[in-house]
């Protein structure tokens, strides 16, 4: 038995049941809800480990339950938006959510970004002000400002070396453009992304075996990069 | 302007039978069904009429008014002229005139109005009403010659005739006869009529002469008597002679100079057509009337132009340098010209406006400095000529936008008919065998062994799946239909892109493969990211499709110039010289033998097009070798400096 617990907020029956069926097939445990209302009510009395939202609800929009929920939890959120939506998605991660999946999503997806949150939540769960961090072949001190692979020093930039805590610090968690840049940077403009996949490319270059299908660091496209937990 | 029908025109005058023409044109545009305007030409006399013509004109304006006529009124002083302009301008079809301005020929001066209006407007039906007022033919009392002018004739005549004396003097002493006498005071009559500008000074000087070659030259002499007894008869004839002479002089000139203003006048507004329907848009069209003004008049001149009922901010055409202009003191004077619907002063006279307005439709006011002097007749004639050709160029120039506009809606319009009825049919496919292979599911489950439904699942995910692609390139297509694509450009890393692409082609179920060659350079692109990768998965979608399932494509990222180039490459059979244009057109669908027609829309390829030049990129399909297809399209480059 699975000891997760899931709030799935959706308004259209069909994918509420398609969600539940699936997650019902997998042994999570759920909870649902089809108003935003209902959803910080759920979240508040239940407790859950992690909140699938969908952005487009009746009553509330989606953004606003993440405020709402960000008040007293850190719960994982992830929220669920039609494709050509890329607005709605950033602005939803930039408000607190973790992840994001597209409309219409095929089930294996809906788990791979369960698992990822699980694995996330594990990790949070006792080092997080660890000055050393460990992800697969990864090692970054933080006290000694320096990064690993595999025992191998990485010669990396300040900007580089900037960016892996960054991201190291979030794994599992999509980060946006703007917040990668605000958080590098401390400005977001549009020439700071340009520089932001310069050396996102550069930084890949030294830490990923293969850059064409990378293990640690994932791009989404038109939204932002993640820290993948690797195994 | 109501374009096949009848537009009635008739023209406001203070004669007494002008009551029955308005009557009669208003009967006729009932008949018609047609417009009525009542036009009033106002010459620059019209202030010096009599108080009981201007009350008469006032009646017949407001027996016009209640009659349904729409009263404008022109300036000018010509006025077949100005009636035949107006009603070019406004597509008048029919012109009702009173038999007393149809008028005889008279025996000096201009042919009648019928004539003149015939030759400025021949075009235009004239219809003549007869008039049966007993007065007789009405005639405004005419408005005295000024003093100077009379001065100036009267002067000329006496010099005339003194210096006719002056030479007849020794020519009666030498002994010359009395003919050659009579002959040099017929030429001093005739030069009379050539120099001065009434008639009656020809006829006066006809009758001086007489009297002044019988009082000097015939016996006896210094007295109005005469012995011969065929003296009568010689001062008779001396006197028609002299009268007839200088009357076809005088008709003469008038022709000419008439004949010389008209031809002036064709040019000018020829020019002025000419160069206003070259004009491109309404302030080109305002900048070339102000020149045509500033040009011909040498006036200061100032243009408000109307936007949505507002008078917007003037623009100012100097004739000479500088021109102070206080907008705040003359917007009241503009306003009120386009509200009165009038020509009108400012309040320290310092500007005339004009409104620039045809039927209806108001496009601005026209200010002129007539500080120094007020317009004259000709002037206000040529102003109400160019104002006439600006409102004609802005009337022309909103039609043909608003048809264009109307063109573009109709075109977009059978593009969504389209786009419908080739969806609709499309859809059905893939829909009816999800829904029925559902149903068969849900009916027959326990009857199917494991291997048929495994098929079948597989069957109804591909089709969804297929259907979900299918809604994701319809609602860009729509988007690009209604205008809306907008972009949303950032600086993307090219190989990102590319990477994105493929992964996503490669959720799919097929055997063939993608290879990918990234070029060794970092190359950032400035694009829409999700745009950008819809168009290498539908280029990739498509190669599968025409090339076969198991084709190899390739997918290779470069630089080319300032742009980035994406080239995928599959070993198909090619696209045929013949369709190299056409595979990017909407619903074209190649002739290549892939068996399940129904997987093809024409979209794809359109759709990337449209999403290429929306980024100023280009896309091209050439051969590959052997055999196969390139599609090559490029995006721009983006140069980036590194914040550290």
């Amino acid at each position: 038995m699975n000891k997760f617990l899931i709030l799935v907020v959706e308004d259209d029956p069909p994918v509420r049941n398609l969600i539940a069926t699936t997650l019902k097939a997998h042994d999570y445990r759920y909870l649902t809800a089809d108003t935003g209302e209902g959803a910080v009510m759920e979240a508040a009395s239940h407790a859950p480990d992690v909140i699938l939202l969908d952005l487009g609800l009746p009553d509330m929009d989606g953004v606003e339950v993440i405020h709402r929920v960000r008040d007293w939890s850190n719960v994982p959120i992830i929220v669920i938006s039609a494709r050509s939506e890329d607005a709605d998605k950033i602005a939803a991660l930039d408000a607190g959510a973790d992840d994001y999946l597209t409309k219409p999503f095929s089930v294996d997806e809906l788990l791979a970004r369960l698992r990822v949150t699980q694995r996330r939540l594990a990790l949070m769960g006792g080092d997080e002000s660890a000055s050393v961090y460990e992800n697969g072949a990864l090692r970054i001190d933080f006290a000694a400002g320096c990064a690993w692979l595999g025992g191998e020093e990485l010669h990396l930039t300040a900007i580089e070396y900037k960016l892996l805590c960054l991201l190291a610090r979030n794994t599992g968690k999509v980060l946006t453009h703007k917040f990668i840049t605000q958080g590098v940077w401390g400005s977001s403009w549009d020439n700071d992304v340009a520089s932001l996949r310069v050396y996102m490319a550069t930084l890949r270059k030294k830490l990923e075996a293969a850059p064409g299908s990378p293990q640690y660091i994932q791009t989404h496209i038109g939204i932002g990069y993640r820290m993948m937990k690797v195994e | 302007m109501e374009s096949g029908s009848e537009h009635i025109l008739a023209c406001l005058s203070s004669s007494p039978s002008n009551g029955r023409i308005i009557r009669t044109a208003a009967r006729m545009a009932q008949v018609f069904r047609g417009t009525f305007t009542a036009l009033y030409v106002k010459t620059s006399d019209a202030g010096a009429a009599s108080q009981e013509d201007k009350r008469r004109l006032r009646y017949n304006q407001a027996l016009a008014e209640k009659l349904g006529a729409r009263i404008e009124t022109v300036y000018g002083e010509d006025v077949p002229f100005q009636i035949a302009e107006y009603a070019r301008l406004n597509g008048v079809t029919k012109i009702v005139l009173g038999r007393s301005s149809a008028g005889r020929r008279r025996l000096f001066g201009r042919p009648p109005l019928t004539e003149q209006l015939l030759a400025y407007a021949p075009e235009v039906d004239i219809h003549i009403i007869p008039d049966k007022s007993a007065d007789g033919p009405y005639r405004p009392k005419q408005a005295a010659e000024s003093g100077k002018s009379a001065a100036k004739n009267a002067l000329w005549s006496l010099g005339i005739l003194a210096a006719a004396t002056l030479i007849s003097l020794p020519l009666h002493t030498w002994g010359f006869t009395d003919a050659n006498i009579i002959m040099v005071y017929i030429l001093g009559v005739v030069l009379t009529s050539v120099v001065t500008t009434h008639p009656v000074y020809a006829l006066a000087s006809s009758v001086a002469s007489v009297l002044v070659f019988n009082y000097l030259f015939t016996v006896p002499r210094f007295s109005f008597a005469a012995y011969g007894t065929g003296y009568p008869v010689t001062f008779l004839i001396m006197f028609l002679t002299a009268y007839i002479t200088s009357t076809l002089a005088m008709r003469y000139k008038a022709r000419a100079g008439q004949a010389a203003l008209t031809a002036r006048r064709t040019k000018m507004l020829f020019d002025a057509n000419q160069a206003l329907s070259k004009a491109r848009g309404r302030d080109e069209i305002l900048d070339t009337a102000a020149e045509r003004l500033v040009g011909l008049l040498g006036r200061n001149t100032v243009i408000y132009p109307l936007e949505d009922g507002l008078l917007q901010e003037p623009m100012l055409y100097p004739a000479t340098g500088e021109m102070a202009y206080d907008t705040d003191a003359e917007r009241p004077a503009a306003r009120r010209a386009l509200t009165e619907d009038a020509p009108g002063e400012g309040d320290k006279g310092g500007y005339l406006y004009a409104p620039l307005k045809v039927n209806d439709r108001k496009y601005g006011v026209v200010g002129l400095d007539v500080r120094s002097e007020m317009l004259d007749g000709s002037e206000r004639d040529i102003l109400s000529s160019i104002l006439a050709e600006c409102t004609l160029a802005l009337e022309n120039e909103r039609n043909a936008r608003e048809k264009e506009a109307a063109a573009v809606l109709a075109e977009s319009e059978k593009l969504r008919a389209d786009l419908l009825r080739t969806i609709s049919h499309d859809l059905r496919t893939p829909l009816t065998t999800i829904s029925g292979n559902a149903a068969n599911l849900l009916a027959n489950e326990d009857k199917f062994d494991p291997e048929t439904r495994r098929a079948i699942y597989g069957d109804i995910y591909d089709d969804a799946q297929w259907l979900t692609e299918l809604v994701e390139n319809l609602l860009y297509a729509t988007r690009i239909e209604e205008g809306r694509m907008t972009l949303n450009p950032s600086a993307e890393l090219l190989s990102d892109i590319v990477d994105e692409a493929v992964a996503h082609t490669r959720r799919k179920t097929r055997k063939g493969a993608v290879r990918v060659i990234h070029s060794k350079e970092l190359l950032l692109v400035r694009a829409d990211a999700r745009l950008a990768v819809q168009v290498i998965v539908n280029l990739i979608d498509n190669a599968f499709k025409y090339a076969g399932e198991n084709a190899s494509v390739t997918v290779t990222d470069g630089q080319c110039g300032g742009m980035v180039e994406v080239l995928v490459t599959d070993d198909g059979p090619g696209v045929a010289d013949s369709e190299k244009e056409r595979v990017f057109e909407k619903f074209f669908c190649g002739q290549a033998p892939v068996a399940d027609d129904r997987r093809r829309l024409g979209l794809g390829l359109y759709l990337c097009r449209a999403i290429i030049q929306a980024h100023g990129g280009t896309i091209e399909v050439r051969d590959n070798q052997p055999h196969g297809a390139v599609f090559r399209f490029t995006l721009p480059l983006e140069e980036v400096t590194l914040h550290e």
